[in-house]
């Protein structure tokens, strides 16, 4: 298991919201788009990993329990989301890199994605 | 890495293309939004996606992307394998999720993109 | 088509074409009950090297020119076929692709194997690796010289034309809300495009912008059309509808901004960057919209 705080650091992540709420610890890795697959297979205290940027992710993350959100692309947050993820204390991070690469250097770092 | 190598890490199933597994992937593209696969605009890549309908094939036409793998396995419509095989796209179909798929391929040596500028002209 | 192409193409032929396609179905037969002496005329006559043996129209037996000797050697030329016959015969499937034969030639070393049929095992030909290269041959010539005589007649029309001014137009009608035809339009373009002569990597931009633009008519109207006008020095993709028109164009062109419903993004649309994606895959854009009258996109790439 390794801290939240640990992976905003090695990985060099930008963190957008949810500040105070990265100590804990992180289950394993989901990467998707699609919400209905991250609501149906994700588990709690995943970091998830998608491009999507709409207000709904919040919801998902507080439904699933998850750690914490990563924004791919550099990705910008829609206001909504911003201001829905600020009240709910869910950690947010952003990066310039796609999916691919980021998910690759999260295995690295002992992150697996084992359902 | 070829496709080969790919289907062997991912524990992979081949659906279409068995003939051409010799195919060289350069670098990995996950995603679910075809339009975010459009952008990444890279010939050589492996699309891993968790989507299945015809228009992940239509997507990988378009952007001359050789190789689909899906991942999570999952029922292939049928539509999506007819469309495959007519545009000579290789689909592969692994059990296990996107984020294990990645990493996996990761650790083998597959790259993905270092950086998105998704303000650079395409071409 | 390049040498490595081909290449695969043949094999993929291979599953492609079935064994009945390639097969020689007038095949010369003998009875059990005959003599071998019977099997002189037919395997000097004909030039064939081996046989099925046939009862009532059911494959019982293979023999062979080697049979055939042994017995001429051993002076046993009253013998009836079935008894020198060979019973055990290995046999392929009318039904089965043609690569299962090419698997078996290789397997076994035999010249030729009977087909019979899958569900009554009666014969219905016979095969060998020249009817394999022929039936192979011949499919890749037709598939070939079909695609090159498009890629031919196409990529020198301009040529042939003498006038002071050509556009080629080709126009498509995209239906709304149809995500199993959707990007049919786009994949004709992209067709269309290569059989030109295009090079390949404009072919590409081109048919991203116009898939581009054709999903979001798709998603976002009832419907619209796609033109696409080719000049010797430019491309001009034009995507128009009536539909609903866009508030803000503005807002609409900027990154990840998207009005697509969830379940429009369970598809794999709605990232909001399509717009920009054509922007980036074309040297000009412009975006026009109504609200309630409609949208029209016009984007043009440069041939050097
Ligand atoms: N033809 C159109 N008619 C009406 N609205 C449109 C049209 N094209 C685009 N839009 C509006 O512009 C927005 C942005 O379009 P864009 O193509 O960039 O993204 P998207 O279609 O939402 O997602 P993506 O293209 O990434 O799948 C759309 O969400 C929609 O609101
Ligand atoms: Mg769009």
């Amino acid at each position: 298991m390794i801290e939240l705080k640990k992976i905003v650091k090695e990985l060099n992540l930008k963190v957008i919201t949810g500040s105070s709420n990265l100590d804990k610890e992180i289950s394993g890795g989901y990467a998707s788009d699609l919400m209905s697959d991250v609501i149906a297979n994700s588990k709690k205290d995943n970091i998830w990993i998608t491009l999507q940027t709409h207000q709904n992710i919040v919801a998902v993350a507080i439904l699933k329990e998850l750690g914490g959100i990563i924004i791919v692309n550099g990705r910008k947050l829609e206001e909504e989301t911003l201001k829905k993820a600020k009240k709910e204390n869910i950690p947010i991070m952003v990066t310039d890199i796609p999916t691919f690469e980021i998910v690759g250097r999260l295995y690295r770092l002992g992150i697996t994605g084992m359902m | 890495m070829t496709l080969n190598q790919a289907k062997e890490i991912l524990e992979a199933k081949v659906i279409t293309g068995l003939d051409n597994l010799e195919t060289e992937v350069k670098i990995g593209c996950a995603s679910d939004l075809m339009s975010d696969v459009l952008i990444f605009n890279k010939p050589e890549s492996l699309l891993l996606t968790g989507l299945t309908n015809p228009q992940v094939v239509r997507t990988a036409e378009m952007a001359d992307i050789k190789a689909i793998c899906f991942v999570r396995g999952k029922t292939l419509d049928e539509k999506t394998i007819e469309l495959a095989k007519d545009k000579n796209i290789i689909l592969l179909m692994t059990h296990l999720p996107m984020f294990e798929s990645c990493g996996r391929l990761y650790k083998k040596g597959l790259v993905g993109l270092g950086y998105l500028d998704i303000n650079k002209k395409n071409g | 088509m390049a040498e490595d192409k081909k290449f695969t193409k043949i094999q993929e032929l291979t599953y492609e074409l079935k064994i009945k396609d390639v097969m020689t179905k007038k095949v010369v037969t003998v009875h059990p009950k005959k003599p071998i002496s019977e099997l002189r005329e037919i395997l000097y006559k004909k030039g064939i090297s081996g046989t099925p043996v046939v009862s009532k129209g059911e494959l019982v037996g293979l023999i062979s020119i080697e049979d055939f000797i042994k017995c001429l050697a051993q002076g046993e030329m009253n013998a009836l076929i079935e008894e020198k016959m060979a019973k055990k015969v290995e046999t392929l499937y009318a039904d089965e692709p043609v690569v299962h034969a090419v698997r078996k030639f290789d397997q076994y070393g035999f010249g030729r194997f009977p087909v019979i049929k899958r569900n009554n095992k009666k014969l219905v030909g016979i095969i060998t690796k020249g009817d394999i290269i022929k039936g192979l041959l011949k499919k890749l010539e037709i598939d070939y010289h079909e695609e090159e005589i498009h890629r031919y007649r196409a990529s020198h029309i301009f040529e042939d034309i003498i006038a002071d001014n050509t556009t080629l137009t080709f126009q498509y009608n995209v239906v709304g809300k149809d995500f199993d035809k959707a990007g049919e339009s786009a994949s004709g373009l992209k067709r269309t495009l290569y059989r030109l002569g295009i090079q390949p990597n404009i072919v590409r931009r081109a048919s991203i912008a116009t898939y581009e633009a054709e999903m979001n008519i798709v998603v976002f109207t009832d419907g619209g059309k796609l033109t696409a006008s080719v000049q010797p020095h430019q491309i001009k993709i034009d995507a128009s509808d009536s539909g609903p028109g866009i508030p803000d164009v503005k807002q609409a062109m900027r990154p990840g901004f998207s009005t697509a419903p969830e379940w429009i993004r369970e598809l794999g649309f709605g990232a909001g960057m399509g717009l920009l994606n054509i922007k980036n895959c074309t040297d000009k854009m412009t975006l026009d919209s109504k609200v309630g009258k409609g949208t029209h996109l016009e984007a043009v790439l440069y041939l050097n």
